[in-house]
C-alpha cells in the first residue's frame, strides 16, 4: 500500500446497513476486537434509542460493536476525559476510539503531558462538519422541520444544508443558514472549528469524496492506521479501494469550503472580541463571569484540566469556600492554565448551567497564544506544549518580549 | 488622570540578579519611587501566571517582574520560563480588558544599580498614567466590599 486515500466498505450486508458510509468503521472495530488487536473499542451509542441522547459505551463485546454504528451529528460528547479518567489513561489497555477532531486533539495535547497513554490508543478519526446541542436539534426538529423528533432516523450534513431521514424512509432538507435565522445553530465552537478532518488521528473517514456511493472516504495517517488496514482487509472484515485523483479532488475541496467558512466565522466573532475597548471588555466579562454558581462543571468537563491538586479547591487558599460567585480567579485560572493547549470542543460552554460564553473565552485567548508561540494545540505530537518547554536559542535572545528573532520583524 | 494617584506596585526579585541589584541601588543611595513592595524568589521562574493574575485581582495596580539575563540564570533557564508565561499572561490580561502594560518583565543583573532605580523609575510613571487597576475596582464593588 503506498497510497494514503482508500475508499472503504463493509463486506456484510448488515454492517453497510447499520453504518452510515458502508460500515467500514464499524467492521474494522469489530475486527480489531474479534483479533484481539485491541482490549476494548470506546465509541458512542444511542440511549433508549434516542438520536438525541448518545451516551459513551466502552465495547468489549465484537458482537455488540454494530450498537455504535452510524454518525450522530447531536452527540457533543469528549471522549478524552473519560479514557484519561475512567481507564486510567489506557495505560494497561488497548482502546480503539472513534472521534471527532477536537477529540483527537485533546488526546494529543494530554499525550504530551503524559495524561494518556497514545500507544495504546488507537485513534479512528471521523470527520466532523459540526454537532448540534441535543436540546436545540430537538427543537429544530419539532419546529423548523415540522416533525416528530422521535420519528427521526438519520441526519448528515451535506453542501450547506442539514439532511434528516425519517423513520417511514422519506427525507427533508433545510438550509443550515436559514435554519440559523430561526435560532437553531450548531454550536458555536463547532461554527468556529477549522479542524475537518482529524490528520492527527490514526486513520481519518469521513464520507467527503465518496461521490454518494455506501463507503467511506479513508485517509490512513499513521503506520498504527495502515497496520489495522492491512490486517482488516486481509482478514476479510473490509473491501478497500484506491481512491481515484477526482474523488481525493473532492474532498480536498469540500474540506476547503468548509474550513474557509470556519475562519470566517471565527474572524467575524473574534474581531467583534477586539473592537471591544478594554473597559468594554472587562464589563463583558466580569459580568458573564458575575453569572458563575461555582458547580466546577467546566473544570469536570475540560478534556485539557488534568490537575490532581486544583487549584479551584478551597485548600489551595487561591478560591475562598462557600461563595457565589466564586472570586473572580475562579475562571482567570483556568484561563491561565488551559491558554496554550485549549481545542476548542466547547464542552465547558455545553455543560454550563449559567451559559456563560466560556469557549468564546478560551478560544480568543488561545488564538492569540498560538500565533506568539506559533503553536496549534493537538496537531503534532512532537511539538512540545509551549510554556512548559523552552529552546537553547532562547538563551541568545535578549529582550524580554519576543522568544523569536524574527519576531520583531513582525 | 490625576498625578496624586500613587499605584500600589508588587516586584517579584530574583535573589541572585534583581534583588541584589537592588540591593546595589539602595547602598549606592539611588533615588528611586518608594511605590514597589518587593518579594524575593530563588528565581523568576518560581513565578505561576495565577500569582501575577491575583496580584492583579487583589489591587495591586502593577506587577514588575525582574530576573536574570538570558544565559545567565543560576539554574539554567528559569528566566526563560518566565519569559514565555509573562507573554501569555500579558495577553491574557489583554483579552479580558486589563491593560497588559500593567505588567512589566525586565532582565536587571546584580552589578546593575542603577539600571533598576531607571526601571522602577519608568514602570511608576506607567502604572501613574494607566491609573488605578480597574479589574480591583470592579470585582470590589460587585461584591460590596
Amino acid at each position: 500500500m503506498e497510497n494514503n486515500f482508500y475508499l472503504a466498505w463493509s463486506p456484510d450486508s448488515k454492517i453497510q446497513e447499520m453504518g452510515s458510509s458502508g460500515g467500514a468503521v464499524t467492521s474494522l472495530l469489530k475486527f480489531a476486537l474479534e483479533n484481539k488487536m485491541v482490549d476494548a473499542v470506546l465509541a458512542v451509542k444511542k440511549r433508549n434509542n434516542s438520536r438525541f441522547d448518545a451516551v459513551p459505551a466502552l465495547i468489549t463485546d465484537p458482537d455488540l460493536v454494530h450498537e455504535a454504528a452510524g454518525a450522530m451529528h447531536f452527540a457533543p460528547l469528549n471522549m478524552v476525559k473519560i479514557i484519561k479518567e475512567y481507564l486510567d489513561g489506557a495505560m494497561d489497555m488497548r482502546v480503539a476510539v472513534t472521534c471527532k477532531p477536537c477529540d483527537a486533539r485533546a488526546f494529543i495535547e494530554l499525550a504530551k503531558r503524559n495524561q494518556v497513554h497514545r500507544e495504546n490508543l488507537f485513534l479512528i478519526g471521523l470527520n466532523c462538519s459540526g454537532t448540534f446541542l441535543p436540546t436545540v436539534a430537538e427543537q429544530m426538529i419539532r419546529e423548523a422541520y415540522g416533525e416528530n423528533p422521535q420519528d427521526l432516523a438519520g441526519e448528515e450534513v451535506d453542501g450547506g444544508k442539514l439532511i434528516i431521514t425519517l423513520k417511514d424512509g422519506s427525507t427533508r432538507e433545510k438550509d443550515l443558514e436559514e435554519l440559523a435565522r430561526q435560532g437553531f445553530e450548531m454550536r458555536e465552537n463547532c461554527l468556529r472549528c477549522s479542524y475537518k478532518i482529524p490528520r492527527m488521528a490514526d486513520i481519518a473517514c469521513g464520507k467527503w469524496g465518496n461521490k454518494g456511493n455506501a463507503a467511506t472516504f479513508i485517509e490512513i495517517c499513521s503506520s498504527k492506521g495502515h497496520e489495522f488496514l492491512e490486517a482488516a482487509v486481509q482478514g476479510g472484515a473490509l473491501v478497500m479501494e484506491t481512491a481515484t485523483d477526482e474523488q481525493i479532488e473532492e474532498r480536498k475541496r469540500k474540506e476547503t469550503e468548509a474550513v474557509e467558512n470556519a475562519q470566517a466565522r471565527e474572524k467575524k466573532e473574534l474581531d467583534e472580541l477586539k473592537g471591544y475597548s478594554s473597559q468594554q471588555r472587562l464589563e463583558y466579562w466580569v459580568g458573564h463571569l458575575n453569572r458563575c454558581i461555582k458547580c466546577f462543571g467546566c473544570r469536570d468537563a475540560c478534556p485539557i484540566c488534568f490537575c490532581k491538586e486544583c487549584y479551584l479547591e478551597p485548600y489551595r487558599g487561591c478560591i475562598p469556600g462557600g461563595e457565589t460567585p466564586p472570586d473572580i480567579m475562579f475562571q482567570l485560572i483556568r484561563l491561565s492554565h488551559v491558554a496554550d493547549s485549549c481545542v476548542n470542543c466547547g464542552q465547558c460552554q455545553d455543560v454550563c448551567p449559567m451559559e456563560i460564553p466560556l469557549t468564546r473565552l478560551y478560544n480568543f485567548l488561545n488564538r492569540e497564544v498560538a500565533d506568539i508561540f506559533e503553536y496549534e494545540p493537538g496537531v503534532d505530537i512532537n511539538q512540545p506544549p509551549p510554556l512548559t518547554t523552552v529552546t537553547d536559542q532562547e538563551l541568545f535572545i535578549d529582550p524580554p518580549d519576543i522568544i523569536y528573532e524574527d519576531a520583531s520583524a513582525r | 488622570m490625576s498625578n496624586d494617584f500613587d499605584p500600589k506596585i508588587l516586584a517579584f526579585l530574583c535573589n541572585w540578579c534583581s534583588y541584589a541589584g537592588a540591593d546595589l541601588a539602595g547602598v549606592s543611595r539611588m533615588q528611586y519611587p518608594p511605590n514597589i513592595r518587593v518579594i524575593r524568589l530563588m528565581c523568576t521562574g518560581r513565578i505561576d501566571p495565577i500569582f501575577i493574575i491575583n496580584a492583579l485581582t487583589r489591587g495591586v495596580d502593577g506587577v514588575l517582574i525582574a530576573g536574570c539575563h538570558p544565559g545567565e540564570c543560576h539554574y539554567g533557564k528559569g528566566n526563560l520560563y518566565t519569559r514565555r508565561r509573562v507573554l501569555m499572561t500579558k495577553k491574557l490580561l489583554e483579552c479580558i480588558g486589563i491593560e497588559p502594560e500593567r505588567l512589566h518583565l525586565a532582565w536587571v543583573a546584580a552589578s546593575e544599580g542603577p539600571k533598576f532605580a531607571e526601571v522602577v523609575k519608568e514602570f511608576t510613571e506607567e502604572t501613574k498614567n494607566l491609573g488605578p487597576n480597574p479589574l480591583a475596582t470592579l470585582t470590589r464593588e460587585e461584591k460590596g466590599k
